[in-house]
């Protein structure tokens, strides 16, 4: 069949095939034409979008009202199974954060083990009457640097994942009470419009919430903190705010991006 | 229509307004298809459903919104009478009380060529030119995806004149619409 040299055939066909009459083996012949033949997919498209008019021609009838009451309810399940799934993921992000506390536990130890050695070591010094008062000083410079190294290694005492509901995006936060120094460090490609901020808010269990500063863009952003901010704060989240955030007293006046609980680690 | 893309950040209100533009349409496509209104209640709903939960889909295609809720009420309505069909439930469904009630609504209804695109007025001009029973035969063919056969029974026609109807109607949108083009 020269069907590309017929177009009047092709077009037949073409028509036939869109409506979905076209069926058993003239339809596969067609199909076939229509991988080897740009001409026939070309047909068969602008068919197929001139048939697609038939939804729009369709008389329109309204529906029962009762039938968005039902939607409304079903939307309204979806949202409470939607806030318990939420809960399940929280618990799942948990087990990560456990993994993580460990890791930091373990650096943690290493420096007290440093601590301890320099300690140790001291005091034997101190059993040896007859050591010179300048090995003594020496020794206690040498703890002093090894104590205001331990004091400059931070102690994260606070751990959130701050998940978002819909993308593979979330936001790692880390508070270190002594430095006073929140660190937010965003996983995955968030990113917001650069005439837009995200604004870190604590949600204590009672009462309104409370501003914990404003973001930069970067991928790792610190704010200051003290530690009373912080403690017994159950949940952080993360809003999409105007640039440059807005007052604390306002609370968050855009969507909330990014929420999960603040781990208080038991060292 | 911004609508989808407020429904897409699951505003609910956003949804509300968009049922109320488009629900008589949608259920007008469902009822045709399926002809009967309990099942044409189930998918209009099941479609909004679909709808608030996939709206961020619709970006991804190429459609205008109307067509895409069209397409979308139209794929699980046919879904629904394959499901019926595979459960022997489906029965001989009382098309001509959907057309009694398509008839009355057909005359009160200048308003809807308004927004509609100049596809489905070519569409529509050139059906009109059709007898109502030929016109019937070529729209249900499409919005159920029926064959010769298949269309025949559901008419309770005789396949030879289905046959005859179909290739006479196709003819004559086909020149009628390349007049159009």
């Amino acid at each position: 069949m020269r069907l590309t040299q017929n177009p009047e055939l092709l077009d037949r066909l073409a028509a036939a095939y869109a409506l979905g009459t076209l069926r058993g083996g003239a339809r596969r012949r067609f199909e076939q034409h229509a991988r080897e033949h740009a001409q026939v997919r070309a047909a068969a498209l602008l068919w197929q979008g001139r048939w697609s008019a038939f939804s729009e021609v369709q008389t329109p009838v309204p529906p029962d009202p009762a039938v968005w009451v039902r939607i409304n309810n079903l939307i309204e399940a979806d949202k409470a199974n939607a806030a318990t799934s939420r809960q399940r993921e929280a618990s799942a992000t948990k087990r990560l954060k456990h993994g993580l506390a460990w890791w930091r536990s373990a650096a943690l130890i290493g420096g007290l083990a440093t601590v301890v050695a320099v300690s140790v070591g001291l005091w034997s010094h101190r059993g040896l009457k007859d050591a010179s008062q300048q090995q003594l000083a020496a020794l206690q410079t040498q703890l002093q640097t090894a104590h205001a190294a331990l004091q400059a290694t931070p102690q994260i005492q606070y751990v959130a994942v701050l998940a978002s509901g819909k993308a593979d995006a979330s936001v790692l936060v880390t508070f270190d009470p002594r430095l006073h120094r929140l660190t937010l460090q965003r996983i995955g490609d968030y990113q917001e419009a650069p005439d837009r901020s995200l604004q870190l808010w604590a949600l204590p269990s009672q009462g309104a919430p409370r501003s914990l500063g404003v973001l930069g863009s970067g991928k790792l952003e610190k704010l200051t903190a003290q530690e009373a901010e912080v403690q017994a704060v159950p949940v952080l989240a993360i809003s999409l705010e105007p640039k440059g955030g807005v007052p604390s007293e306002t609370g968050p006046t855009g969507p909330v991006l990014f929420k999960g609980a603040l781990i208080h680690r038991d060292l | 229509m911004e609508l989808l893309d407020r429904v897409a950040a699951q505003e609910q209100a956003a949804l509300k307004l968009l049922y109320d533009q488009t629900a008589s349409r949608l259920y007008g496509i469902a009822l045709r298809i399926l002809g009967n209104k309990e099942w044409a209640e189930d998918v209009l709903q099941d479609s909004f459903l679909g709808i608030w939960r996939n709206a961020g889909t619709y970006r991804g295609s190429l459609s205008p919104p109307l067509a895409w809720m069209g397409m979308l009420v139209r794929s699980r309505a046919l879904d629904f009478l394959r499901r019926r069909r595979a459960e022997r439930l489906h029965l001989n469904v009382p098309i001509e009380d959907v057309e009694e009630l398509l008839q009355d609504k057909e005359a009160q209804n200048p308003m809807q060529w308004v927004e509609a695109s100049e596809q489905a007025i070519v569409l529509h001009q050139c059906l009109q030119q059709l007898e109502q029973p030929q016109r019937q035969v070529v729209s249900l063919a499409y919005l159920r995806d029926l064959s010769h056969s298949e269309l025949a029974s559901n008419l309770k026609l005789p396949l030879g004149t289905v046959k005859t109807w179909m290739r006479r109607s196709l003819e004559q949108l086909r020149k009628c619409m390349a007049r159009h083009v």
